[in-house]
C-alpha cells in the first residue's frame, strides 16, 4: 500500500502583509475561504494565524472563532483539520495565547518547543512556565500538540516534557528549517532532526517546511525520508525565484504533485487523524 | 509561527547600486556573500531585516 503523506497548508502567519504579497489571506473571511481552497487541493490540516485590522499578527480569540464561524457556515462538507496557533504575536501574554485553545477546543494548536531571538530583532518567548501549562492544558482537552523546533535543542526539550508527563507520546513534530536564529535548511540538517528525534522520542511523526530558498529542498526531503510537509505563505510569499505566490493552493498543488510523483498519497484529513492518533 | 528569510541590504561604494542577499544562502556564497553582483566590489552595509516594503530598490543576489 501506498505510504501517506499530509499535506499541511500555513495560509497567513504572523508577518507577511499585503504590500510583500497580495494574495495572503489576512481577515476572517479571506481565511476562510482559503482554507477550503487548499483543502480542495489535498491540504489535511489548515495552521492557522490571525491578524487585527492592522494587518498585525493578533492572538485575539474573536478574530479566531469569527474566520470558524465563517468556515463552517460556507463549507460544512469540508473536514480539514484544523490547527491553530499559540505564537500569533510575540507580545502577547501566556493568557491570551491559550485563551481561544480553551474556548474552541481545535483538533491540534501549535506548541513552540523552546525559545529564541526573532529575527535578531526580539524575544520569541516559551517559558518553561507556558510550556508546562500548555502540555497539561492541551492534554485535558484532548487538544494534539503540533511541537514546532526550530532547533535540535527543542526536541531535547519535547523529549524532557515527555519524560515529566507534561506531553504525551505519540508526538508530532514540525521541523521549521532556515527561519532566521533557527537551524538553517539542508539535506543533511534534516537528517540530523529527524535521527535527533528518534533518538530522543521514539514513534513519534513529523512534518517539515522550509523558508525561503530551501523550501522546495525541504518539500523532496520530507517526501523521501518519509516524512509529512507544510507548505504556504507562512513560509513563503514567493512560489520561485522573482515570482510571488498566487495562492496556498499553488503550494499545495505543488506539494501534491511531488508527493504523487514520488509513488505515495496525499492523506485525506481522515487518514491523517488516524496517522496522528487523533480522536475526531 | 515562521517568518520568511532574514536579508542584508547592501550599497556598492563604487557603482552605487543597493542590493540584498537572504542570510538562509550564506553557506552558498561564501566569502563572496555581501559583493556588489554589478562590479564586484564588497558593499556596504545598509540594514538587515525580513522582506522589506522598499525590496524593489534593491537587487536580489541569489546566484
Ligand atoms: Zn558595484
Amino acid at each position: 500500500m501506498a505510504k501517506k503523506t499530509i499535506i499541511t497548508v500555513a495560509p497567513t502567519g504572523a508577518w507577511p502583509k499585503k504590500a510583500n504579497n497580495p494574495n495572503v489571506p489576512m481577515t476572517p473571511s479571506e481565511i476562510a475561504d482559503e482554507i477550503y481552497d487548499c483543502w480542495q487541493a489535498g491540504a489535511a490540516i489548515a495552521h492557522l494565524h490571525m491578524r487585527d485590522d492592522q494587518g498585525n499578527g493578533t492572538m485575539d480569540t474573536a478574530k479566531f472563532e469569527e474566520t470558524l464561524r465563517l468556515f463552517r457556515e460556507r463549507y460544512p462538507d469540508c473536514d480539514i483539520i484544523l490547527n491553530l496557533t499559540t505564537s500569533g504575536d510575540i507580545h502577547a501574554d501566556d493568557d491570551i495565547r491559550v485563551a481561544h485553545v480553551i474556548k474552541l477546543k481545535p483538533e491540534m494548536a501549535s506548541y513552540d518547543c523552546g525559545s529564541m531571538n526573532w529575527l535578531n530583532s526580539g524575544l520569541f518567548l516559551n517559558t518553561p512556565q507556558f510550556l508546562e501549562r500548555c502540555g497539561l492544558l492541551f492534554q485535558e482537552l484532548n487538544v494534539k500538540p503540533e511541537i514546532e523546533a526550530f532547533d535540535p535543542g527543542m526536541i531535547a526539550n519535547a523529549a524532557y516534557y515527555l519524560k515529566k508527563g507534561v506531553l504525551k507520546a505519540p508526538l508530532h513534530f514540525q521541523f521549521c528549517m532556515g527561519c532566521a536564529n533557527g537551524i538553517p535548511g539542508s539535506m543533511k540538517n534534516l537528517l540530523f532532526m529527524k535521527e535527533t528525534m528518534e533518538q530522543l522520542c521514539p514513534g513519534s511523526t513529523w512534518s517539515t517546511f522550509g523558508v525561503g530558498h530551501c523550501a522546495l529542498e525541504m518539500l523532496y526531503g520530507a517526501v523521501a525520508l518519509g516524512g509529512h510537509i507544510r507548505v504556504g505563505m507562512e513560509d513563503n510569499v514567493m512560489y520561485g525565484k522573482g515570482q510571488l505566490a498566487d495562492s496556498n493552493r499553488q503550494f499545495v498543488e505543488r506539494a501534491a504533485r511531488v508527493i504523487r510523483e514520488y509513488g505515495n498519497e496525499v492523506a485525506t484529513p481522515d487518514e491523517a487523524r488516524e496517522i496522528l492518533g487523533l480522536k475526531k | 509561527m515562521s517568518w520568511g528569510p532574514g536579508f542584508f541590504y547592501y550599497r556598492c561604494p563604487s557603482c552605487g547600486k543597493k542590493f540584498m542577499y537572504a542570510q538562509d544562502l550564506m553557506v552558498e556564497f561564501g566569502a563572496d556573500y555581501g559583493k556588489c553582483p554589478f562590479c564586484g566590489t564588497m558593499g556596504e552595509y545598509v540594514k538587515d531585516g525580513p522582506r522589506g516594503l522598499d525590496d524593489a530598490e534593491y537587487f536580489e543576489v541569489e546566484e
